[in-house]
């Protein structure tokens, strides 16, 4: 009991200011060495409906006949669904979402899996978890992988802030690296400290033996460790959001959002957090269920919302949803629907071009097995909130993906790296590759012939190293900057013509 | 070592085989405490004891004995269905409220032939068949269902893999959980056929789209009302207007064979190919050794099972008898379960005789992601590090703390600790050196999955001394004597170390 007491009145201490967080608000770089390749204070909130959501029930197709013959028990009938297109419909319980589309608040892509869809609930949702092709199978997450490149070495560089939050306590692939898991498993902040600092103990930093019993037990002190760390950041947290906290509906996935907000609006910096709402494996009598699932997701959306908006963090945050798979277009005998491929996925926000991507699904045109057409694949989704939402550049998208993907228009391009450019055509083209290691090329054009000086700073504004190169003709041109006599860390990179210059950060990784 | 009295076994290379047998196995306390703590819950010094003295053979054949079906929960296991339809929903719901204690009546018989069950593996493989076939009550709904699977498990859980697919495949709780019962030719579910290649028996890439169609055909007209269904062991075929209106009784494709095939035809097909014996085996040597299958052994396990005609047994005897299996490195390796974990807590702290704490019970298992007879879906428990994540962990730690200091962060817990007779169980027959000595060796050898440094070692004797000397403590000091709290320190501050995850 004592020890808890003890607790309790330090917690009190810091809300009363004697350990005021200014560390919770974005000073990110405090305690470790970061890339720069995520360089905002964006939020990305992932929702995964699991077990596999009835796309064709949650966006009706409610025009298109084929609908309503191959569901004849469990599709819902047209003049009870929200229309938002002259085609397609919102299910009932989506009131909250059909105002959103409204408000150009909601971009809806069509038809979203991966080639070859797998069927298996594991299986694919390992293959949206990874990143991976239907035939690899990866053993890191693609935001493990994201993570990581931010982070190298993690966690003997983690940040001050946990990297990403995940309410599902199983260990998920997602946030996965080679050797850790970027993701924490958060339940209720208040008593997540007391119990974790209450049994706690030191790491006596004993040997840990070269065998797979050392590396278990490697993991374990690890997670204990960074959970002590980290438990005591969340608890401040969550005491220090404001205490205008909305009524969240009092489910799973509104209590998963009640905290979410609490902890943006309590000042965390954490960039992802991955939300849970069991499910939508709706084999047998889906009716009821998926609309009591959908109706749950929707109110705690509206909910988290309307608060996000009311304390003006809302531009800040994106919402996405993802399902391992669709279903199947016809019903079977259980009044249920059996896996399927593609499915619509839905994003939230007030900084994004709301509408439709994508066509109407096609129920005439299916696959060998009787499933849809994939349209977009779920990593061109991916791929859009890297470079459009987090501003990542393509050399780093490049690492965490084996293919190139396409954006899709349902962000804008805002915050990605431009080629920069100076008057009179002057522009600097880019440094490649972003972070280095030994060597690093910056390009850059000049529009006529002229005197060139390249000169590289820290981060405080010291001048490390100038080159002079003379006189260079117009046109394009390469410099390699070299990464020797310089520690790892940020640092800036300028270009400077006559009356004008142009500059860039760049990361050294050694 | 004879592998299997009743059918030799003839196609392993005997130069492999003799590489993989005892011969070179050093029978010692790290050996013997290394293959109970992954076949029983628990384990403590006695039984480590035991196993030394008759040798590794005679204790592998204890370890696999056959053993009595015990008696089961109570009268309710036979009870018939209710008639739903007569019942006024007060009644109905009464109803209802009555099977959800009777599940928690089930859920603690069954944690207490779990700690009681001596130096026998027959517990743990049944709560592994639990996992493999992981069903749940939330869905199956009927008691006596989720009773009539466990007692499949146990009944089979060292037989033959194919009587025990069958049995759980047509029994009430597996058709329930996954759709097989009300399944019609017209439009078949297709979540069992799914489940049965890629989790059951062959694993994910080993069959195709086009078979899950076949085989959800061939599991049409096969039914339950939650305790009997309408399948036929002797016959191999369902009755009733069910099966004569709803089977599909047309030719189906399935893996390139083409006939009228039935749910038996299938499972008969699927066993057929390699890939079953390996899956089987995969599993139980993640269950019992560790999360990364060396696939070298796999082949060599699988052999074995597939040579013996799916009968386990013989597979687990050369899983247990080999020298893979006792490589060091294993030692700690695997992340308990929490079922085994605060069980063997409990049978370690001489806890076990005593009822539940009922709220305690039901706390740790909602709180440390592990409820017996509800696992979290059809793909069972993941196991190793997933159960361990910055909730889990810390309750782990602390909701067994609360044995000891009766305190969680979900109340306090009331069973009675005999501390003095933990530390009397500690000591050992003919051994000089002080008692605390020898009881600290003892806890790190069963409750710490990995051996601990010098500087640890030291940590522990000073918590258990406190400025005391050694020969000060002695185990025949009464309750009252403050060495006792101390010890209780020591207790906590050993269940509070990583290594307490491990074993």
């Amino acid at each position: 009991m004592k020890r808890r007491d003890f607790i309790k009145s330090s917690l009190a201490l810091y809300a009363l200011g004697s350990y005021l967080p200014t560390a919770l608000l974005g000073s990110k770089n405090r305690f470790s060495y970061r890339n720069s390749n995520i360089d905002s204070d964006r939020i990305v909130i992932l929702i995964k409906m699991n077990g596999g959501n009835d796309g064709l029930n949650t966006l009706i197709p409610f025009q298109n006949s084929s609908y309503y013959q191959e569901r004849p028990a469990i599709a819902i009938p047209s003049e009870q669904s929200l229309p938002i297109t002259d085609t397609l419909a919102l299910h009932p319980a989506l009131e909250n979402w059909q105002r959103f589309f409204e408000q150009q608040r909601l971009a809806i892509i069509q038809g979203v899996g991966y080639d070859n869809g797998n069927l298996s609930h594991f299986r694919s949702s390992d293959i949206w978890d990874t990143g991976s092709n239907e035939d690899i199978e990866l053993t890191t997450g693609w935001l493990g992988r994201l993570l990581e490149l931010e982070y190298p070495g993690f966690p003997d560089n983690a940040p001050e802030h946990p990297l990403a939050i995940q309410y599902n306590s199983a260990n998920l692939l997602e946030f996965k690296t080679e050797t850790s898991n970027t993701g924490l498993y958060l339940y209720d902040p208040n008593t997540m400290y007391s119990i974790i600092s209450g049994n706690y103990i030191d790491n006596l930093n004993s040997n840990i033996p070269e065998t797979y019993g050392g590396d278990e037990l490697a993991f374990v002190r690890e997670l204990d460790h960074m959970s002590f760390n980290y438990s005591q950041i969340i608890s401040e947290a969550a005491q220090n959001a404001p205490n205008t906290i909305m009524n969240y509906p009092n489910t799973n996935i509104g209590q998963q959002f009640k905290i979410t907000a609490q902890l943006i609006a309590g000042g965390l910096s954490t960039p992802f957090y991955r939300l849970y709402q069991n499910g939508y494996d709706t084999h047998v009598e889906q009716l009821y269920s998926h609309e009591l699932l959908l109706s749950d997701l929707s109110d705690a959306i509206n909910v988290f919302f309307n608060e996000m908006d009311a304390l003006e963090l809302l531009d800040r945050i994106i919402i996405i949803t993802t399902s391992e798979f669709g279903r199947r277009v016809y019903e079977n005998a259980s009044e249920g629907t059996d896996h399927g491929t593609s499915a619509p996925v839905f994003v939230f926000g007030s900084g994004l071009n709301g509408g439709i991507f994508g066509d109407d699904p096609d129920l005439t045109s299916l696959d060998n097995n009787g499933n849809l057409h994939v349209q977009f694949d779920y990593r061109q989704i991916y791929t859009t909130i890297m470079k459009n939402w987090l501003g990542l550049n393509a050399n780093a998208i490049d690492q965490i993906f084996s293919d190139n993907f396409q954006t899709i228009p349902f962000l804008d391009d805002t915050l990605h790296s431009q080629p920069k450019t100076g008057p009179n055509g002057f522009s600097l083209n880019g440094i490649y590759p972003n972070p280095f290691n030994s060597s690093s090329m910056i390009s850059y054009t000049l529009p006529k012939n002229q005197r060139v000086i390249i000169r590289l700073f820290d981060m405080t504004g010291r001048v490390l190293k100038v080159t002079r190169l003379g006189k260079q003709k117009a046109g394009s041109h390469l410099f390699k900057l070299d990464g020797k006599g310089l520690s790892s860390g940020n640092y800036i990179a300028q270009v400077e013509i006559e009356g004008s210059s142009l500059t860039q950060k760049i990361s050294l990784i050694k | 070592m004879n592998i299997n009295k009743q059918e030799p076994i003839t196609d392993i290379d005997p130069q492999n085989r003799s590489n993989q047998q005892s011969l070179d196995i050093n029978w010692d306390i790290q050996s013997a405490t290394h293959l109970l703590k992954r076949t029983v819950t628990g384990p403590n010094l006695e039984e480590v004891n035991a196993l030394i003295n008759n040798g590794m053979e005679t204790s592998i054949q204890g370890l696999l004995a056959d053993q009595e079906l015990p008696s089961p929960p109570g009268a309710w296991v036979d009870e018939e269905l209710p008639d739903w339809s007569s019942l006024s929903s007060d009644e109905r719901q009464a109803i209802i409220q009555t099977y959800y204690s009777r599940m928690r009546t089930f859920q603690k018989w069954w944690a207490n032939r779990i700690m009681n069950g001596g130096i026998n593996i027959t517990e743990v493989m049944t709560l592994f068949w639990h996992s493999y076939f992981a069903s749940a009550y939330s869905k199956v709904f009927y008691p006596q269902a989720m009773y009539q699977q466990n007692n499949i498990f146990r009944t089979f859980c060292m037989g033959n893999f194919k009587n025990l697919l069958r049995q759980v495949t047509f029994g009430p709780a597996m058709m329930i959980w996954l759709d097989i019962s009300g399944s019609k030719k017209q439009a078949p579910n297709e979540n069992f056929a799914r489940e049965l290649m890629e989790l059951f028996t062959l694993g994910v890439d080993n069959y195709s789209q086009s078979d899950v169609v076949a085989a959800s055909h061939a599991f049409t007209g096969y039914v339950t009302n939650g305790v009997e269904t309408n399948y036929d062991f002797d016959t191999m075929e369902g009755w009733g207007y069910w099966w004569t209106d709803w089977h599909d009784f047309d030719d189906k494709t399935f893996m390139g064979q083409t006939g009228p095939w039935t749910g038996d035809d299938i499972i008969n097909m699927i066993l057929d190919r390699d890939e079953c014996a390996l899956h089987i085996c995969k599993k139980l040597y993640k269950w019992f050794l560790y999360d990364h299958v060396d696939l070298d052994f796999i082949d060599g396990m699988a052999d074995v099972l597939r040579s013996n005609n799916y009968e386990i047994k013989p597979a687990l005897e050369y899983l247990f008898s080999s020298e893979h299996f006792y490589d060091p490195t294993f030692y700690g390796a695997n992340v308990q379960n929490p079922v085994q974990l605060y069980l063997g807590t409990i049978k370690r702290l001489k806890m076990e005789e005593q009822p539940f704490d009922t709220d305690y019970f039901t706390e740790i298992q909602n709180h440390l992601d592990m409820i017996l007879f509800e696992p979290p879906d059809v793909n069972g428990w993941l196991g190793y590090r997933a159960w361990i994540n910055s909730n889990t962990l810390p309750l782990r730690k602390a909701m067994l703390c609360a044995l000891i200091n009766h305190e969680s962060p979900f109340g306090s817990f009331g069973n009675y600790l005999n501390i003095p007779s933990v530390a009397q169980s500690l000591v050992n027959d003919n051994d000089d050196r002080y008692h605390i000595i020898q009881i600290i060796d003892n806890l790190v050898l069963l409750f710490l999955g990995i051996e601990i440094n010098e500087t640890l070692s030291e940590q522990l004797l000073n918590i258990a001394l406190d400025g005391a000397e050694p020969y000060d403590w002695n185990i025949n000091l009464p309750a009252y004597n403050a060495q006792w709290s101390r010890f209780e320190d020591l207790l906590m501050y050993i269940i509070r170390l990583p290594e307490f995850q491990l074993s």
